[in-house]
């Protein structure tokens, strides 16, 4: 993922929203000003302060952060709905806020879907009209714009109600709709604006599910904005977590749960299940730290996650695993590691120690 | 004080004097201009025989709002036959019509202005209130005065009165397009164009077919007061009869008045609901 192509990268991007935004910022750069303080003295909102991501080709970023905390400011950033303050938002290569008015919509319209929490389907036209809406406006015929979107609602699993008006449908299926209509200009990148969260639990968990797939199967680009770190950590290739308008970590979920930035992303992540997310390479100690043989030990993949490593170590009687990658033993886990992995902490100890 | 005051009328009648005098030629104009309006729609609601335009009115009602409706419609239209208010009824209808259509032609695209350019949305807003706080046989005075007694008289002062409710009600439907739309032709790289044609317009035909309904009831309204003004038709009859204390002849055309504008109304209400 490190070496694909950066689509999107946002360079140190700044959005106030207020007349004196530029001493705002000043003010914040040079001083250090909190949120609140800017508020008081300058009257001006801030929505993202000082964020830089990058977004790989295939990969699925998602955005973690509670009401308020600037996120879906962040993603309009990305496609100009709002401009920047400061900073630059590029878009394979391209520095958007540069583009003039065509340029941008022809950006917008190929290279940038983009999916509404609200949905916001036209309610006068039927799906398949809504799920053409973005090819209509760039001018494709009518039988050519049909085709792609009949085949994008194939995508989603809709092809039976293409004739059906909005109305007719319940929130999940209106939803497939809203992501039917991004892909069927078969963008490179999809912004999703916390698509999921009017849904119910059951069915959010089942889009989740279908929108990864999809997005792998179609090696689509993503930013997923989610106040829900399960949501986060169940899509997310990588994840940012944001509070008061700026990133304050970014990494892969294993990271963040393994090594939380600050008390905040701790607290956030305190009750996250570490089961399925530490893998084996990240609580395995050295071969040399490991006093007993190594080679009567069973093996396992570095990749394997602690579910599957306990179930594994239950099976046989030995006390650890000998974690194996290119028929090489590159580190040994022992039942202490497994622990200590769920609550979240990394195998670093030598095992006994403090014993 | 009182000096002022004098002035200031000594003023407005000048000024009406001097538009008599010196602009007679673009009020004559405009008198034949709404005169040869009314008399063609007229000519066409007359030259057809009464059982063709109820029948074609009673299908509309059967199409939009349903089949009693329809009957029931045909029916009120032949009762104003048989009360032999036929002539008066059409030129009623052929007045509302015209005024409308005029109206219409003004508030419509006015009011989309409107709604695009809140700074004249602003701007038009005192206007409309002034036209609306008036009492509406104020309109008929400069009227008169500029375009003579007749239907011209009539129809002009009932543009007036038809057009602020299109403008105010249009303007808000293309305001109010909801943000999340306006959002997605943004992200869908809409043209300025396209925003108003596939997003802001779509939203705004309720609301602007319900300004349509509310400018079409205005003008009954007006059509029937400018019956003071010889415009003929319906109102002319009430006056008359007012006149003369023949309550009877009132009556019936005041139950014709009432057939007429529950037909149009709704009509245009279930054509606003339709969409």
């Amino acid at each position: 993922m490190e070496n694909a192509e950066v689509l999107i990268d946002c360079q140190s991007v700044w959005k106030v929203f207020g007349e004196r935004n530029a001493e705002a910022i000043e003010a914040i750069t040079a001083q250090g000003l909190s949120k609140r303080d800017i508020l008081r003295d300058f009257g001006c909102v801030v929505g993202v302060s000082d964020a830089s991501l990058q977004v790989h080709r295939g990969e699925i970023f998602c955005i973690m952060g509670l009401s308020g905390s600037g996120k879906s400011t962040l993603i309009r950033l990305l496609n100009r709905l709002i401009e920047p303050s400061l900073g630059t938002v590029l878009v394979k290569g391209q520095d958007i806020s540069k583009m003039d008015a065509a340029a941008l919509r022809r950006t917008r319209a190929e290279h940038i879907g983009m999916v509404f929490q609200s949905v916001a389907l036209l309610p006068q036209r039927n799906v398949l009209e809504n799920a053409a809406f973005g090819l209509e406006v760039q001018g494709i015929p009518r039988n050519e714009r049909n085709r792609a979107a009949a085949a994008a609602l194939a995508k989603v699993g809709l092809s039976d109600w293409t004739k059906h008006y909005p109305s007719e449908l319940s929130g999940g299926m209106q939803q497939r709709v809203g992501l039917a209509r991004a892909l069927a200009a078969d963008p490179e990148i999809i912004l999703m604006d916390e698509p999921f969260s009017a849904l119910d639990p059951l069915i959010r968990r089942q889009l989740q599910d279908e929108f990864r797939q999809l997005t792998k199967e179609l090696g689509k680009s993503a930013v997923f904005i989610t106040h829900d770190l399960d949501e986060a950590i169940r899509i997310g290739d990588r994840i940012a977590i944001m509070k008061d308008g700026a990133l304050i970590q970014v990494g892969t979920a294993e990271d963040i749960v393994m090594n939380p930035a600050d008390q905040y992303v701790a607290d956030f992540v305190a009750g996250i299940s570490r089961l399925h997310l530490i893998k084996a390479h990240s609580v395995m100690v050295p071969v040399v730290d490991w006093d007993g043989p190594v080679d009567d030990l069973p093996r396992c993949d570095p990749e394997a996650d602690i579910d599957a490593l306990i179930a594994q170590i239950t099976e046989t009687s030995a006390d650890a695993l000998a974690v194996q990658e290119d028929g090489r033993v590159v580190g040994v886990v022992s039942v202490r590691n497994l622990l200590l992995g769920v609550r979240g902490e990394a195998g670093t100890d030598p095992i006994g120690a403090e014993a | 004080m009182e000096d002022f005051v004098d002035s200031f009328d000594r003023q407005v009648d000048d000024i009406l004097y001097w538009l008599t005098d010196n602009a007679a030629f673009l009020f004559d104009a405009a008198r034949y201009a709404l005169e040869g309006l009314y008399d063609g729609v007229l000519w066409a609601l007359i030259s057809a025989p009464f059982y063709a335009v109820a029948v074609v009115l009673g299908l509309a009602a059967w199409r939009m709002i349903g089949l009693v409706p329809g009957i029931v419609t045909a029916l009120a239209l032949a009762a104003c036959y048989a009360m032999g208010l036929w002539a008066e009824t059409m030129e009623t209808l052929a007045l509302v019509f015209a005024a409308s259509v005029i109206a219409l032609a003004i508030s419509l695209p006015v009011g989309i202005l409107a709604g695009l350019f809140p700074r004249l949305d602003r701007a038009l807003m005192p206007t409309l209130d002034l036209i609306q706080t008036m009492p509406p046989y104020i309109y008929l005075l400069p009227a008169i005065a500029l375009l003579g007694y007749g239907p011209a008289t009539a129809l002009a002062a009932t543009v007036i009165v038809a057009m602020p409710p299109a403008i105010r009600l249009t303007s808000l439907g293309i305001r109010e397009t909801p943000h999340e739309f306006i959002e997605l032709g943004q992200a869908s790289g809409v043209t300025t164009r396209q925003m108003f044609f596939k997003i802001r317009l779509p939203f705004a035909v309720p609301s602007i077919m319900a300004g349509i309904n509310q400018s079409l009831m205005m003008a009954f309204g007006m059509v029937v007061i400018a019956g003071i003004v010889g415009s003929g038709g319906l109102g002319e009859t009430i006056y008359g009869a007012i006149r003369t204390l023949d309550i009877a002849t009132s009556i019936n055309a005041s139950i014709a008045i009432v057939v007429l504008t529950m037909v149009l109304d709704r009509i245009t209400q279930s054509a606003a609901r339709k969409r």
